[in-house]
């Protein structure tokens, strides 16, 4: 209520100055004056290359002695293909396991480390560089800490309790998951970053009227601090899809998508199919549908948000 | 005024293509580290000679897929010196000139075998050979002398050995940390069916009968699961003989895991030696000839061709070409930059690869196996990686479960006639 009282005379002021329809022009294209260089950057580099795909899906690609119309030939085939239909089992297990781990241990350290003491805010700092690292370097990293043999540095440490040699990323049953693992200990504290960025937002009060009503710590998270954070959770799961359906780096250095197949997901096949098989053609109506899947899902997200927020 | 311009542009113009015509050969080569000194030294002898300058790229990453970027906006270099395995691919993309090989001088002094397998399925050279190699044993011999065991010569004798690597501690520290064979088993490149075609050539098998340009799938013999069923033994059977990592591993883990003692047996090319020998197992390994299988010793040949490229300045090209082949260049290619050795085994057969080595046997037996045992892959198929790449991947998925092979090959054979369907030959 404080704001708009203070800010209403303010926008008065500046229609008495200008005209109505000087304001009303000027209003339209100063925004997209603005955005234009990012726009451009976009339509050169991000839609431009995304309408070009969907285009080439309808075609047997031959870069040199161009391409032949296959009308949807390519889409039958990425649907009756059991490689990615297993790729697409893949993709969505990681996306939801990922996704989910990072989420509640990006709470859990945003609720450790939500307070603005001086030391936590370098604990803070350290928590949050994997975040900040390149996922190529991080999982050069782990692939070397994860070495199977007994040489290898956490199968060595666990070594010393009698524990291993594990295999981890050399075996079909633990690949994914070990994959998974290093993608939470990645993404989680950018989700916490998120989080205490909500956490900050919620107004003391509510604490306060909720300890005053009597509620311990835990239905003060339950009652106050969850319901609270219901919008920065939807930012964080929308994010936290996309990021998970689009899975490439990682495995594409860990495992090129073995063993066996057992961690092939949809990108990681859609770029074989592409610089392996030459076959950008099949490789671009994947990925259209990839396209396709994401946009349905995030809109779904963004729907159930909205019905959520309005009940 | 308006004259003045136009004469300028002219000018200019004609200036640019009279350069082009006779200007730099632009070339590019699949290689790394010290290749592109390799490849420097040779093309400034064939500068010395022509006055024709050659401009180098290199790159060992991802380098088909920057050719088709290339191709794609047709700007494709004059020539593209890589793997021999590309020829099918290259030629069903349209990229490559065929070659009169009655044209090229000096053609009649490259070994036969080596321009057979420049052939395409119709039997029209597509690509110029320029070096060769075939699969050896490299075997730890102060590892032998632990375990007082003969280098193997049988595939029986290979899994004894790799036994008692295993479980033997050749390397007396105590600790079972050794293993007794290096296998790249990645689905990465085909890593995996890199290593395991010689198996499958020397149980009597191979991955298609057929000829004028229909085939048929034949992986699911029972010469070829007898291969596999050996092969998978190496992962799944008591004690596990291969490094650890070897499901995820392409040749540089494994090279890393025979350098570093944490394996015994490395079957590999010929190359291998200038990368053993500047580590510290230089001179604690020996080089023996493949052990044979239940039906021969044949081994796996490799080649890196010279392609003529489409559009390219094709007489410039064939002259560098030319000049490649010829015994001075391949022996620069042999020797010039000891850690590189471009020219493995040379297709010049004017040229004994021992002598050019200094004396060195190892190349005398390389040269001596390549000629008796050599067995290409089917790299003439209109796609060879796409058929390599499904193979790699039913071999990584099965020695990773420890499955049942007969069905594995039963699945992996309908795949690969189904992709020689989506080829065009089937048959």
């Amino acid at each position: 209520v404080t704001t708009s009282l203070r800010t209403q005379p303010v926008a008065s002021q500046v229609r008495v100055a200008h005209p109505r329809h000087r304001l009303r022009a000027k209003a339209t294209w100063l925004p997209w004056a603005f955005l234009a260089p990012a726009l451009a950057f976009f339509a050169v580099f991000k839609f431009w290359p995304v309408i070009w795909g969907a285009y080439l899906s309808f075609f047997h690609v031959r870069p040199y002695l161009g391409n032949e119309w296959a009308g949807t030939a390519n889409f039958t085939r990425a649907f009756n293909d059991p490689d990615l239909r297993a790729a697409v089992w893949h993709t969505v297990l990681d996306a939801v396991v990922s996704v989910a781990g990072s989420m509640l241990v990006g709470f859990l350290l945003a609720l450790l480390l939500e307070s603005p003491a001086r030391g936590v805010r370098i604990l803070r700092t350290a928590v949050f560089l994997p975040a900040v690292t390149a996922m190529v370097a991080i999982a050069e990293l782990w692939g070397a800490l994860l070495f199977p043999g007994r040489y290898g540095a956490v199968n060595s440490l666990i070594g010393t309790v009698g524990l291993g040699p594990e295999p981890f990323l050399t075996n079909t049953h633990s690949a994914l998951w070990t994959v998974m693992l290093i993608q939470i200990w990645k993404t989680a504290p950018y989700d916490m970053v998120i989080f205490i960025a909500g956490l900050v937002g919620i107004d003391r009060q509510l604490y306060e009227a909720a300890s005053i009503d009597g509620a311990g710590v835990w239905s003060r998270l339950r009652r106050v601090t969850i319901p609270s954070l219901r919008p920065i959770t939807t930012i964080v799961l929308t994010l936290g899809i996309i990021r998970g359906l689009r899975v490439f780096t990682e495995i594409n250095v860990l495992t090129n998508g073995g063993p066996g197949g057992a961690t092939e997901t949809v990108v990681t096949s859609t770029y074989k199919a592409a610089t392996v098989n030459n076959d950008a053609g099949y490789a671009s109506a994947v990925s259209t549908l990839l396209l396709v899947a994401t946009v349905l899902l995030t809109s779904l997200t963004l729907w159930w948000r909205n019905r959520t927020e309005a009940t | 005024m308006a004259l003045v311009c136009a004469a300028a542009l002219a000018a200019c113009s004609s200036g640019s293509s009279h350069a082009n015509a006779t200007g730099e050969l632009n070339v590019w080569a699949r290689g790394s580290n010290d290749s592109p000194k390799a490849y420097q030294a040779v093309f400034a002898g064939f500068t010395a000679k022509t006055g024709i300058k050659v401009k180098l790229f290199m790159t060992l990453t991802d380098f088909e897929t920057k050719l088709s970027a290339a191709a794609t906006s047709h700007h494709l270099p004059d020539v593209v010196v890589d793997d021999a395995a590309q020829l099918g691919n290259f030629e069903t993309q349209g990229i490559i000139q065929e070659i009169d090989k009655s044209k090229i001088a000096g053609a009649d002094q490259l070994n036969a075998h080596a321009w057979d397998a420049a052939k395409d399925l119709k039997g029209r050279y597509q690509a110029i050979p320029y070096s060769v190699q075939a699969n050896v044993l490299l075997i730890r011999k102060d590892w032998l002398a632990k375990v007082g065991m003969k280098p193997p010569k049988t595939w029986d004798d290979v899994m004894k050995v790799a036994k008692a690597f295993t479980t033997q501690d050749p390397d007396g520290d105590g600790k079972a940390d050794t293993y007794g064979l290096t296998v790249p088993g990645s689905t990465k490149r085909g890593y995996i069916s890199w290593y395991w075609s010689s198996l499958l050539w020397q149980a009597g098998g191979d991955y298609f009968s057929g000829g004028n340009g229909k085939f048929k799938a034949t992986v699911n013999s029972d010469q070829a699961v007898a291969s596999v069923r050996y092969f998978e033994n190496m992962f799944c059977g008591k004690p596990k003989v291969v490094q650890p990592s070897s499901l995820n591993d392409t040749t540089a883990e494994t090279n890393k895991a025979f350098q570093t003692g944490v394996t015994g047996m490395y079957f590999t090319g010929p190359y291998a030696y200038a990368t053993m020998d500047a580590t510290a197992v230089k001179g604690k390994y020996i080089v023996v000839a493949p052990p044979a299988g239940p039906a021969n010793a044949q081994t796996l040949a490799e080649g890196t061709d010279i392609y003529l490229m489409a559009g390219g300045k094709t007489g410039e090209g064939q002259k560098l070409a030319e000049y490649m082949i010829s015994a001075d260049a391949q022996k620069v290619g042999m020797t010039k930059v000891p850690s590189a050795t471009i020219v493995r085994l040379p297709v010049n057969s004017t040229i004994n690869a021992a002598d050019a080595h200094a004396g060195d046997d190892r190349w005398a037996l390389a040269q001596t196996v390549y000629q008796r045992s050599g067995h290409f892959e089917n790299i003439s198929m209109p796609n060879w990686t796409a058929l390599r790449q499904a193979t790699s991947e039913a071999l990584n998925a099965l020695v990773a479960s420890c499955g049942d092979p007969k069905p594995a090959m039963d699945k992996l054979n309908d795949k690969l006639n189904t992709i020689l369907k989506q080829q065009g030959v089937a048959g």
